[in-house]
């Protein structure tokens, strides 16, 4: 949902990595704030407020890091504010930084989020701090086990996932993992993670930052490259748990994407969407995420995999960035996601770009695969017409 | 029977370390050398270091300052009970310190020996740790002192030359905080429960959803459960779903092979429980369909130690875990769909 | 008043008692206070059309926590939610910039702490500066107390000034049947107790308290249809300045304060009544030079957060408190303030005005 337009000027991530060790957690926004300035045409002045989102503060160990990240991100005298949705939070952290242009509060938002998690450890965090943490992987794995059952898929799609995902990260200067050699037999011979998910079905634990800017109608109209637009918001939001919740296909799911497809007028997403970039951590979330959100029917995600369509050069290429399987700075990953949509609406996603890209959607999700956010992005204002 | 648990401790220890970055680096790899330095900034000397101006946003640059080790108290305030987080073990203060070459105060501690000793405008000084055990952490200065000379230091605002490469450039952040956190009403139905071997649940009036590790609320009514809605629910039951972790190492980890965490949909009582281990079948031949019972500890091995507020169905070490009944499985179709 | 469809009001608020150390989980809280909140505008749930709220992972020691909260909410069929790592009323920010997406009409905004499980003087020491700060184990105490001592030393303010601040508050709260701390003292017997990081004494200090709280907004005429005197909100800013006090230019007052104030138009029409958050006593003095406000505002008749302190809560309790002045009390126009962060580094100001 949107009142006035919103457009995103600039975009910037860092290079991601298990361990960014040349620099502070200051340094690594920084990064991708100034890249995302750079590419707007901007400098620190010119932002009005300032957005940042990032998982849980056990990762890092600094609680609230927003307070001290202030100077860093040119936030003094502005508007601060910290979104934390869970792992859907890089998503709500751009949708958040739109609202604040599309409700004319602001003129020009720096929207940002991080993970330096390799300053801490992800199982400990994700485990509360005790032992026998199970992980996102084994918070799952029982639902991705009940996926292949529902639907019947061979086992061999998870795998291909993987290997799509990474090939593409390949293709992409900023991803963590760049596997050009990966193949379905590594995967399948990785060792086992959370049955049925193996290692290089899973993904990393990064350390990275995105940033976006988005301003106004005027703004996006000035701007020296060409703007994404932003055409339709959603967040959903169900329960974790209660007695019969289907966590395979979460009704939030559904509802998250319907109220996109509503708003921008898309009746047929599978045709009318150019591309998608998925929050997709474990491979099998691909024809999972596929289904849930409508561009697959019931039981037939799988089969997009499987024939090649959601390759780069498929007809509705998923992941094109490499996905989350590639880079997973966790509090970043969902902006990642909404970043990487825009980029190829831009046009601007070099080697790893969708040809005639106009419209695009992103997701991420969280905790207990029961928090979404969603946006749907254009070359235009009017991508259908 | 022991009586339940009433209050939780945890203690969140965790050994971060920080990467510093180009700034950071330089500051501490002086620091353990016994230099302090301030950085050149929009035309103020800011010492400790920062990376980004804070009035500008710009990078603060690397026009590096010597300053201290002596400087002039200006606010000051004391800890005459100092927390097991401070750095040192007998009342202290802490003080705004501007070094001699720095424009803005830096926060540390004086070890000033009396509160009366205190002031705004003090001369101090500071105290290193042994050359040994310098890390180029903000600690490796124990503390300020009263200065015996306070005159001018020497050197100070004299410009620094940071080496090529900087020796630190990671820094160790142990965090050690304690919480203690008290056993809700609804989990002492609970653990009361589990401790005299029974399950329990509890049943919306409105959606007749139960939920076995009672929460106190439906989530999908948004209404408060209570004793009211407790029902019993059987100790036996058949696998729905199920997770096998291969654990990875961290510190807290209380594992080293793989493990399963199962849910169970039990008997008659259309409700799941969650996180269960099954005791007799081996990691690799787990599977849905198979029908199980509770194994309960001893009644005089019993311990509610565990089940605090998170627990969520846990039974803790009250339930040593599941074991098969022999009954032949369930076709897995039927129940793979019921992970909750 | 006819309002405009971005017209957003604050048409009801809940509270619930404070307790010192309550037994019920944060999940409980939420839920008493939201089912509260919503019963007393007299809606459904789901009429509601976006829910956020505020509370921190840190202060309950788990990470994740508030997806716990969640389960309060009752969110089937699937809802519009969010969650802020920050006070309750910064989640109130969010709903009031979702509600101007103009697609809803009401919104609930939650803060929620259970802060007896940690101790203050212990946990906030990892709010601040990570390399500089935290290894000394700095605390918020000993960081209020030089910001204390550096306004003495200013000459803006006394000991004694800090302790009829304290007065004040308590006597207040007296008619406040959510306060937690209450009572008649004399500035001389505040005086005589013992410092805990001079100048501030115990009483100077906030006190530590579990607790919850729920508003609703609405949007436009529907606000009229929950509410017969809503407070509309009309102007509300946050601003946040550099970390480290020691390179601001003044602790002594507050900039960002003055500036969210100059942008929610606290200077354009007199406030009757100013509910503002200062966790120790002699920051009420600073803020309330930095909001601009004269004798003629009253302040904190809740007995502020001297009263009761939940941190993610007793911030969307200000905005309660000044929004219950016109909604029950018959004012017409009131502020709420509330404030993050080591020495007032960040603040948030919401003006509040009732139909006349």
């Amino acid at each position: 949902m949107s009142h006035q337009p919103v457009a995103i000027v600039g975009i910037g991530q860092t290079h991601h990595k298990r361990k960014r060790a040349d620099v502070s957690m200051a340094g690594l926004v920084r990064e991708a704030a100034q890249r995302a300035l750079e590419d707007a045409n901007m400098d620190w002045g010119d932002i009005d407020a300032v957005v940042l989102g990032k998982a849980p503060d056990f990762f890092e160990g600094v609680m609230k890091p927003e307070m001290y990240l202030a100077d860093a991100l040119g936030a003094v005298n502005k508007p601060m504010f910290r979104v934390h949705t869970a792992g859907s939070v890089g998503g709500s952290t751009g949708i958040v930084g739109s609202h604040l242009v599309s409700s004319g509060r602001h003129k020009r938002v720096l929207s940002l989020a991080f993970e330096k998690q390799s300053e801490g450890n992800a199982q400990f965090a994700l485990g509360g701090g005790k032992g026998a943490s199970i992980g996102a992987g084994g918070a799952f794995a029982p639902f991705i086990r009940a996926y292949i059952q529902r639907s019947g898929a061979p086992e061999d799609i998870g795998w291909m996932v993987a290997v799509k995902d990474r090939l593409n990260g390949a293709k992409n200067p900023y991803a963590h993992l760049k596997l050009a050699d990966i193949t379905i037999d590594k995967v399948k011979e990785s060792p086992m993670m959370w049955d049925p998910l193996r290692f290089l079905e899973s993904c990393p634990s990064s350390d990275g930052a995105c940033a976006v800017i988005f301003t106004d109608e005027d703004g996006g109209k000035a701007a020296s490259k060409p703007p994404a637009w932003v055409l339709a918001t959603a967040m959903k939001s169900e329960p974790g748990w209660y007695s019969g919740r289907d966590a395979v296909n979460p009704q939030a799911a559904h509802a998250c994407a319907q109220e996109i497809y509503k708003a921008v007028g898309i009746t047929n997403p599978r045709e009318q969407i150019d591309c998608a970039e998925l929050y997709v951590p474990f491979s099998w979330y691909e024809p999972m995420w596929l289904e849930a959100h409508e561009i697959a029917a019931p039981g037939e995600g799988w089969k997009m995999t499987q024939s090649g369509a959601t390759a780069l050069d498929g007809d509705f290429p998923v992941n094109m960035s490499g996905g989350v399987l590639s880079s997973n700075p966790i509090g970043a990953s969902g902006l990642l996601r909404f970043a990487e949509a825009a980029l190829q609406v831009r046009g601007l996603a070099e080697d790893h770009q969708v040809g005639g890209a106009n419209l695009a959607i992103a997701q991420a999700y969280g905790a207990n695969a029961q928090f979404f956010a969603m946006w749907a992005v254009g070359s235009s204002l009017n991508p259908l017409g | 029977m022991a009586d339940t648990v009433q209050e939780f401790v945890f203690n969140l220890t965790f050994p971060f370390s920080r990467t510093l970055g180009s700034t950071l680096s330089t500051f501490s790899s002086a620091l353990a050398q016994g230099q302090i330095i301030g950085v050149r900034t929009g035309g103020r000397v800011i010492a400790p270091p920062l990376e980004y101006d804070p009035d500008t946003a710009a990078d603060a640059g690397t026009d590096w300052v010597c300053v201290g080790p002596k400087g002039t108290v200006s606010s000051w305030t004391w800890v005459p009970e100092p927390t097991n987080l401070h750095p040192l073990d007998h009342a202290f203060g802490f003080a705004f310190i501007t070094l001699d070459g720095a424009d803005t105060p830096m926060i540390h501690v004086v070890d000033a020996g009396s509160e009366s000793a205190m002031s705004a405008g003090m001369r101090v000084e500071a105290k290193f740790k042994a050359p040994a055990d310098c890390v180029g952490r903000i600690d490796d200065i124990i503390a300020f002192v009263p200065a015996l000379d306070p005159s001018p230091s020497e050197g100070a605002g004299a410009p620094y030359d940071a080496p090529a490469e900087n020796e630190i450039t990671e820094m160790d952040a142990f965090c050690d905080l304690q919480y203690v956190d008290n056993a809700s009403p609804t989990t002492l139905m609970w653990s009361k429960a589990l401790m005299e071997g029974r399950l329990i649940g509890q049943k919306c009036p409105q959606c007749a959803r139960t939920i076995v590790g009672p929460r106190g609320m439906c989530s999908v009514c948004a209404i408060e459960l209570d004793e009211s809605h407790i029902v019993e629910v059987p100790g036996r039951g058949v696998v729905s779903n199920f997770t096998i972790v291969t654990p990875t190492p961290y510190p807290g980890q209380t594992e080293t092979e793989p493990f399963a965490r199962c849910s169970i949909l039990l008997d008659g009582a259309d409700a799941v429980i969650a996180q269960q281990e099954i005791l007799d079948v081996p990691v690799s031949e787990l599977r849905v369909g198979i029908h199980v019972e509770v194994v309960w500890a001893p009644e005089n091995e019993r311990s509610a130690a565990d089940i605090d507020n998170r627990s969520r169905g846990s039974g803790g070490d009250i339930i040593v875990g599941w074991r098969t009944t022999g009954e032949p499985d369930e076709p897995a179709d039927r129940y793979l769909d019921r992970m909750m | 008043m006819a309002p405009s469809e971005n017209d957003i009001a604050i048409v009801g608020f809940a509270q619930l008692p404070p307790d010192r150390r309550t037994n019920l989980t944060e999940s409980d809280l939420v839920l008493r206070a939201t089912r509260e909140v919503i019963a007393q505008v007299g809606i459904d749930k789901s009429e509601i059309g976006f829910t956020v709220s505020g509370s921190c992972d840190y202060l309950s020691g788990q990470g994740f926590s508030f997806v716990q909260n969640t389960d309060a909410y009752g969110m089937v069929p699937a809802i519009n939610e969010s969650h802020v790592e920050m006070d309750g009323a910064w989640a109130m920010y969010e709903a009031f910039v979702r509600l101007l997406q103009g697609d809803i009409d009401i919104a609930m905004a939650v803060g929620v702490g259970k802060n007896s499980n940690s101790d203050p003087s212990t946990l906030f020491t990892v709010e601040f500066d990570p390399y500089y700060l935290t290894p000394l184990g700095t605390d918020t105490w000993s960081l209020a107390a030089l910001q204390a001592r550096a306004l003495i030393d200013s000459g803006k303010a006394t000991e004694r000034d800090f302790a009829e601040v304290v007065v004040r508050n308590r006597a207040n709260a007296k008619s406040n049947p959510f306060a937690q701390v209450k009572g008649d003292y004399s500035i001389d017997e505040l005086l005589a107790a013992d410092y805990v990081r001079n100048p501030l004494r115990r009483h100077d200090l906030p006190p530590t308290t579990d607790q919850a709280a729920a508003v609703i907004l609405a949007r436009g005429k529907r606000a009229y249809d929950l509410c017969e005197r809503p407070a509309w909100i009309t102007g509300i800013d946050h601003r946040i300045e550099a970390h480290l006090p020691t390179v601001r230019k003044d602790i002594t007052t507050s900039v960002s304060t003055r500036l969210a104030a100059e942008a929610a138009g606290v200077g354009k029409g007199p406030i009757d009544v100013a509910e503002i958050h200062a966790p120790f006593s002699f920051q009420e003095l600073i803020l309330r030079e930095s909001l601009g406000l004269d004798a003629s505002t009253e302040v904190n008749p809740s007995g502020g957060a001297l009263a009761a302190h939940s941190v993610m809560t007793v911030g969307l309790i200000r905005v309660g408190e000044a929004a219950n002045q016109i909604i029950k009390n018959g004012k017409n126009r009131t502020l709420a303030h509330t404030t993050s962060g080591p020495c007032l580094q960040q603040n948030l100001v919401c003006v509040l005005e009732g139909d006349q």
